[in-house]
């Protein structure tokens, strides 16, 4: 029981000591994670309409969808809905990706818009920031002769983790924010 | 006899009065000299106390167009003249104050003016040395299709020893600390650029080899 107590004590103090580390953060510093972190929900849009996108090259595609993978956690999946059925249907990443590519139709417009954060960045006990990016994603498929045949627009979250790790670089330790895209969630699909 | 000795006495007694006459008559005038320079005195010292009223109150409710130099040189005057009243001593402790408070923000902006050109100077500095290799990044990001930005990426490239070639994303600095984006290697930060069709980092250092190849690339957040 003693050796319990003394365990639970060791815990709580480095789950204390790693709230402390994470709450030294300046406001100016907390302000530059919170931007790297939206600018990497951008970058994943302009992946995301470059691999949709039928006049990008096989090559080229696939190049990108290794960059976007890179964005995400191991393991993360991405939601997709349909205006036809009321399931939603989540795919690893990497999969989601590669339907995107052969998605059947001629054209694929998809474009990203109203990115913000609707859960601030906080700090987890063992240093990791959490929270919640929402994104509207405005999808529209055409067909050979241009006309428009299948348009949603879907609202999904996306959740965010950074971490602060180091690497050697040239012989001297670089600290730096890895942000991490978690599970894509669809919220709400409408035309 | 009596009349020889009042005949020769009288001319004593004419002078001795005389001189009595033009005593007393002298002293009458300094007197009146004395109490009209009081009452000049009196006068000025009463001008100076409205003067320094006035100059004051103004100087409290900003209603003069003085620098802040001509402010503070006219407080100083105005503090030499010793009034004793004690309107113009609360006013001058006021003036004071703000005074001192409007030397503080003058001083501060001073310096924040000082240290922003010796920034934009550095960096003025810097972006000229650094000015072809910004272009070259910039003109991939503005490349109007995939063909030209990855001859653009090839040509870019020649400038490193290696594709490998580590480049920094400076976040945030503080303290002479940095905080960095997660390390990317040049081929995919020229690529990166390609997709994301922008470019809104400034170089912030860059290291050679011996060959004059870059062997590290560190840019910095606009």
């Amino acid at each position: 029981m003693r050796k319990i107590t003394i365990l639970l004590a060791v815990l709580i103090s480095l789950m204390a000591g790693n709230v402390i580390k994470a709450q030294d953060i300046s406001p100016e510093r907390k302000q530059a994670i919170d931007s790297l972190a939206l600018e990497k929900v951008r970058d994943l849009s302009k992946y995301v309409s470059i691999i949709g996108s039928k006049s990008t090259p096989w090559s080229e595609a696939n190049r990108v969808i290794d960059r976007a993978e890179e964005l995400f956690m191991q393991g993360a999946e991405m939601g997709v809905s349909s205006l036809y059925q009321s399931d939603i249907l989540y795919f690893k990443v990497r999969q989601y990706f590669e339907r995107l590519m052969r998605l059947n139709y001629d054209r694929v417009e998809i474009e990203w818009y109203k990115i913000e954060y609707v859960s601030d960045l906080q700090a987890q006990p063992d240093g990791t920031y959490v929270g919640v990016i929402t994104i509207f994603q405005r999808f529209k498929g055409f067909d050979a002769e241009g006309n428009l045949v299948y348009e949603d627009t879907t609202k999904k979250d996306i959740t965010i983790y950074v971490k602060r790790k180091e690497t050697q670089i040239g012989g001297r330790l670089i600290g730096f924010w890895d942000v991490l895209l978690g599970d894509v969630r669809v919220k709400e699909t409408r035309k | 006899m009596k009349i020889e000795n009042v005949m020769r006495i009288a001319p004593r007694y004419l002078l001795v009065m005389l001189m009595i006459v033009v005593a007393l008559g002298g002293t009458t005038s300094c007197k009146s000299k004395k109490k009209i320079a009081r009452e000049q005195a009196a006068a000025e010292y009463a001008a100076r106390v409205d003067q320094a009223k006035k100059d004051l109150t103004a100087i409290l409710n900003d209603a003069t167009d003085w620098s802040l130099k001509e402010k503070e040189e006219r407080f100083s005057t105005i503090k030499s003249w010793n009034i004793q009243d004690e309107e113009v001593l609360k006013l001058i402790d006021l003036v004071e104050d703000k005074l001192a408070r409007e030397r503080a923000e003058a001083d501060r902006k001073n310096e924040e003016e000082r240290l922003k050109k010796v920034e934009d100077d550095r960096g003025k500095a810097k972006a000229s040395k650094y000015a072809s290799i910004e272009n070259q990044l910039l003109s991939i990001a503005a490349a109007p299709d995939a063909a030209t930005a990855n001859a653009k990426i090839n040509q870019a490239l020649q400038l490193f020893a290696t594709p490998d070639a580590p480049v920094l994303i400076i976040i945030s600095q503080a303290g002479g600390f940095n905080d960095y984006d997660r390390p990317t290697t040049i081929k995919r930060y020229l690529e990166y650029l390609k997709d994301q069709k922008v470019y809104n980092n400034a170089i912030e250092q860059v290291k050679y080899d011996a060959s004059g190849k870059i062997t590290e690339l560190e840019l910095i957040k606009k």
